[in-house]
């Protein structure tokens, strides 16, 4: 029962005092949208089935020690970044494509907007905490992943030490060396900080798609086409300027075709890092960027189609 | 109660005002035709007053309220809060509102939404914990703080959409069908909590189809057919019946009552109907039901 005889114990605030003068931009009610969307998508339980998941593939890899130790950590970094990119990438679009679609269905977007909050501050809100929960993943991901790394590097040492009691000791520092610069080395840092921004991006662009979508499921389906196209894109660019004359009417179309869908396969360096090449510091900041970039413009269309939009 | 009206200040010009409205729709694939929403709209809503804006389902209510608080655009005309553009944002500082079968969050607890729509609104700390422990002891949810919203029976979740508007403690309250799919009792808690309102000088503008309900709360009504409002004014002069006048007596004897009816032969004037004074269903309904639960309460 409400308490209407009771309402006299309910002070009334002083307009002035408790609703403090608008501003224009306040990273407060960002903030707060932000939290919000962090609580929604880490109690759904799609978040912790994806994420297990991936631990359990980071954990399979541990079984793989059938291989001498080089071949052993290769396979461990390419299953597990491979893993990480993939878990991530997925999560990235999965839980964004639900966000604007759900608030609309459920109305909860105009309780929200009918309270002095600016549409693009909603929108950056959104997608402020999607980057968070990737943020989180990929750091949960990454340190049980580094956990495996070290762990195995350790056993893997401490067997070669066994085998190698006698040998002199110029031997088994070479022996030790060798195991060190292929098991954990210094490049596996701006991969998962390059995977982490390709997520980012694909987020950015689910939003962006979401804005016009009036289902979760045809987000999906449309983020899907751009995820194989976009990791496609480049090879096939490369075949059409190679093969074909590139006459102007290709240029034209590729041109397009580059502008439309983020060149996907441009983030991939964890064949690098299996490989052991080193990322160069230009190759990294070139990547780095491309990604913020496309994650600002991809954000800023999304706030502007949404801003235009009749709820 | 706060029975005086605690805006003492002077509110300039009206809570709401509305201007030339029309509202279309376009039909996707017909870029030539459009529905036509609401129509030349015109609407004065004075501060500390209960407006109700009626019509059957599809009459234009909800776009209307939609345009005033911002949420979508006129095709033509413009609508004003407190002499602020509703297109602007600023302009919704000063309003609660409470829409039709509102969902919320469903993961978030009854205080956990109050906090949200408080930071929303720019309320911290100490002042944020204090109003929310005065709107959930006001709607009567203080015991179900710590659930998870989806739980709430329909009438909780449309009692803490009301603190929600009142978080921040508007000037006025817009509420799209407040007690649409709520039981009697919860309607008659709303109805109780908008009456509250109103006597804390709060303006409050509501939908509805309820004609019984907005007749027993409304000072003025206006009613909108096919995005046309029709009909507009103080409730009692739109009802009232011009020529004719009741008289309701308690205990009086039958030789009392027909003295009356003698006089009123002897004059001019013509007795259309005697008959007992009746109660409402609804309070026979509250009544029966209130009964029922105390016997269960005793049997347990």
């Amino acid at each position: 029962m409400t308490n209407i005889e009771n309402a006299s114990t309910v002070q009334p605030f002083n307009a002035s005092t408790l609703a403090k003068p608008h501003r224009a931009f306040s990273p407060g009610r960002i903030g707060a949208i932000t939290a919000n969307t962090l609580t929604e998508l880490t109690r759904l339980r799609v978040f912790y089935v994806l994420l297990v998941f991936a631990l359990l593939l980071i954990g399979s890899s541990i079984f793989m020690a059938q291989f001498s130790f080089q071949q052993e950590f290769q396979i461990l970094k390419d299953v597990s970044l491979g893993a990480i990119s993939i878990f991530t990438s997925l999560l990235a679009i999965v839980a964004t494509a639900r966000l604007l679609p759900q608030d609309l269905e459920d109305r909860t977007v105009y309780t929200i907007l009918a309270k002095p909050v600016p549409r693009f501050e909603y929108v950056l809100g959104k997608i402020a905490g999607v980057l968070l929960l990737l943020a989180i993943s990929t750091l949960v991901m990454s340190a049980a992943f580094l956990l495996v790394l070290f762990l195995r590097e350790q056993a893997v040492i401490h067997a070669t030490l066994g085998q190698m009691s006698g040998a002199p000791p110029e031997q088994i520092a070479d022996a030790l060396r060798a195991i060190r610069s292929s098991a954990l080395n210094i490049d596996i840092f701006p991969g998962i900080i390059i995977i982490y921004l390709k997520a980012c991006l694909l987020a950015a662009l689910t939003l962006f798609v979401s804005t016009f979508a009036t289902t979760n499921i045809f987000t999906i389906v449309v983020m899907a086409f751009i995820y194989f196209i976009g990791h496609l894109q480049a090879t096939a660019r490369e075949y059409w300027l190679q093969e074909h004359s590139s006459g102007l009417l290709t240029r034209v179309f590729l041109a397009i075709v580059a502008l439309l869908f983020p060149d996907l396969q441009a983030f991939n360096l964890v064949d690098d890092i299996v490989a052991g090449t080193a990322i160069s510091l230009a190759l990294f900041t070139k990547t780095a960027l491309l990604g913020i970039f496309y994650t600002t413009i991809y954000t800023l269309l999304a706030a502007f189609v949404f801003y235009g939009k009749e709820l | 109660m706060t029975d005086s009206p605690r805006r003492s200040r002077t509110e300039a010009g009206p809570a709401v005002a509305v201007h030339g409205l029309t509202k279309t729709f376009s039909v996707p694939l017909h870029p030539g035709r459009g529905i036509v929403a609401v129509k030349d709209l015109n609407l004065r809503i004075e501060p500390g007053e209960v407006y109700g804006l009626l019509g059957p389902n599809g009459s234009g209510k909800s776009t209307t309220l939609k345009i005033i608080l911002g949420l979508v655009s006129p095709t033509r005309g413009r609508t004003e809060i407190f002499g602020r553009d509703s297109r602007l944002v600023e302009s919704r500082e000063a309003v609660g509102f409470l829409p039709e079968n509102p969902y919320f969050y469903k993961y978030l607890t009854g205080e956990e939404t109050l906090r949200f729509f408080g930071r929303l609104c720019g309320l911290r700390g100490a002042r944020l914990k204090e109003r929310i422990d005065e709107l959930l002891e006001l709607v009567g949810l203080t015991k179900a703080r710590k659930r998870r919203l989806g739980v709430y029976s329909k009438g909780m979740l449309q009692r803490i959409g009301l603190a929600q508007a009142l978080i921040h403690d508007p000037r006025l309250v817009v509420l799209d069908e407040p007690t649409a799919g709520v039981d009697p009792a919860g309607s008659r808690e709303i109805r109780d909590l908008i009456l509250d309102l109103k006597r804390r000088g709060i303006t409050v503008l509501l939908s509805s189809h309820l004609l019984a309900q907005a007749q027993e709360i409304c000072d003025r009504v206006g009613i909108l057919a096919d995005g046309v409002l029709v009909r507009e004014g103080h409730l009692q002069e739109l009802i009232a019946i011009e020529n004719q006048t009741e008289l309701v007596i308690a205990d009086a004897s039958a030789q009392l009552v027909n003295e009356i009816e003698s006089v009123i032969s002897r004059s001019n004037a013509k007795l259309i109907e005697r008959r007992k004074s009746t109660t409402t269903l609804e309070r026979l309904f509250l009544e029966a039901t209130a009964k029922n639960d105390e016997g269960r309460t005793n049997q347990t």
